[in-house]
């Protein structure tokens, strides 16, 4: 075995299992937090983006342009310089919730763009018919297009919270500890780059197969159109 | 008046300098985006030839990539390869830039040719093996042309991916538009927050553009149905 340990030393990475597993847990807890954000507030942005009133849908089609024509990085960075100055008691958030909400107002505009889509493949006329049979817009909402769309935008939702998952190791560079950072941690108390690096890279992919065996499970029990081309 | 005097006189002295690293990303990804696009190509002709172990190969290929975030295969490129102390794999930082952009841009470039020969209809293939050409005949006469068009759309998404990815390349110290936006920074610390909306306002009179026309090429080319992230 001792050529295996020249190539790659898992002593040495099973000495820091306890790092790495703190940096997946907290890489899957800031994940989750900002997909449960950006979902709610992308159902928003969906819903005034259909809006007719341009004093709605006109700042919403910027605020989409702005985010996906600009990297995540500078993002981040405005957001981490910018946010404590406009906080009205002084900089009272971590990097962590800095990161959460700056990941969170990167991640809206996409679950926005997907929920509308979602919502416009509902085809025309079930809203019709909810409506002719004396339902109200919001019953119409509730009982018969949102449960239709919800099947055809799961799988690209699923598809972006693995973009969001990947998006986090961003968060490394404004000092949040999640698995990035645990990498990061390792090679600068280690200085050996290769374990560093690629345990790193095998635990996103841990996470990653994890995400594919769910989005599996979820095709077999909803269904849906959109899964077919893959 | 003083105010927007002092922000005209920083705009004024750090177009100059940002632009050129405006230019060293217009460099990274324009090299990054033909070599991703070219080994994407071979990959994506290769995946619908749908022989067994090839396929189960560029898939795992393609999870591989999918799987872990650009920031990591950065740093695999740029400090693990070199320990192979292998001379050739020795990248100074330009070349781990580059290489692993195109791995990367690869990736999304494989599915996108792979989505498109599928959304050829079959009866097209089968005509053209009818009529008595190859299947390599069919490939270069017939699906090639008509799938290479409905790729355009998805690929200047792909592009606009590739920008936004350079700016991850300052972390290895590559001199284009955000790592120039740290050193004027480390120059003028006062001004963090106008300085980075300066480099945000780049990048968006940089993609901007590429994304519009990624969404005329869909009306005039068709889309494929392929759902970029």
């Amino acid at each position: 075995m001792g050529w295996l340990q020249s190539v790659f030393n898992f002593r040495i990475v099973s000495q820091y299992w306890e790092v790495f597993a703190q940096g997946i847990v907290n890489t899957i807890l800031i994940s989750a937090v900002c997909l449960i954000l950006s979902l709610s507030l992308g159902i928003l942005v969906a819903l005034g983006r259909r809006s007719s009133n341009p004093l709605i849908w006109r700042p919403l089609a910027v605020y989409i342009q702005a985010i996906r024509s600009t990297p995540l990085l500078i993002q981040i960075y405005l957001i981490y310089y910018g946010l404590p100055a406009l906080l009205p008691f002084g900089n009272f958030l971590n990097e962590t919730q800095t990161g959460i909400i700056a990941l969170t107002i990167h991640t809206t505009p996409y679950m926005g763009e997907i929920i509308r889509a979602g919502l416009e493949s509902v085809h025309r006329g079930q809203i019709e018919g909810a409506l002719s049979v004396g339902m109200t817009p919001r019953q119409t909402m509730t009982n018969v297009v949102l449960p239709q769309a919800i099947a055809n935008v799961v799988p690209p939702l699923l598809g972006q919270t693995a973009v969001l998952i990947k998006d986090t190791s961003l968060l490394s560079i404004i000092a949040v500890f999640e698995l990035m950072g645990a990498g990061l941690r390792m090679f600068s108390e280690t200085v050996i780059a290769t374990e560093s690096y690629v345990t790193t890279a095998v635990c996103y992919l841990a996470i990653y197969a994890m995400m594919l065996g769910l989005s599996g499970l979820v095709q077999r029990k909803l269904g849906g159109s959109a899964w077919q081309e893959n | 008046m003083e105010w927007f005097a002092h922000k005209w006189d920083i705009i004024d002295q750090l177009t100059p300098f940002l632009l050129q690293g405006l230019w060293t990303t217009f460099k990274i990804s324009i090299v990054a985006i033909f070599f991703g696009s070219m080994l994407g190509f071979i990959l994506g002709v290769l995946k619908t030839l749908q022989i067994y172990p090839l396929e189960k190969l560029i898939n795992t290929y393609l999870h591989l990539l999918r799987g872990s975030p650009y920031l990591v295969q950065l740093y695999i490129v740029y400090f693990v390869f070199p320990s192979f102390n292998i001379s050739w794999l020795n990248f100074d930082s330009f070349t781990a830039a580059v290489v692993s952009l195109s791995l990367y841009t690869s990736s999304y470039v494989t599915e996108i040719v792979a989505s498109a020969i599928f959304a050829v209809p079959t009866g097209q293939s089968e005509a053209s093996r009818s009529v008595g050409m190859t299947k390599a005949q069919a490939y270069r006469y017939v699906i090639l042309p008509q799938a290479l068009k409905m790729t355009i759309p998805p690929m200047a998404s792909v592009y606009v991916i590739v920008i936004k990815s350079t700016a991850v390349l300052s972390v290895i110290g590559i001199a284009e538009l955000t790592r120039q936006g740290e050193v004027a920074i480390m120059r003028m610390p006062g001004d963090i927050m106008f300085i980075y909306s300066l480099i945000a306002i780049f990048y968006f009179f940089y993609c901007f553009p590429v994304l519009r026309f990624s969404k005329w090429a869909e009306t005039r080319f068709g889309s494929i149905g392929i759902d970029l992230k």
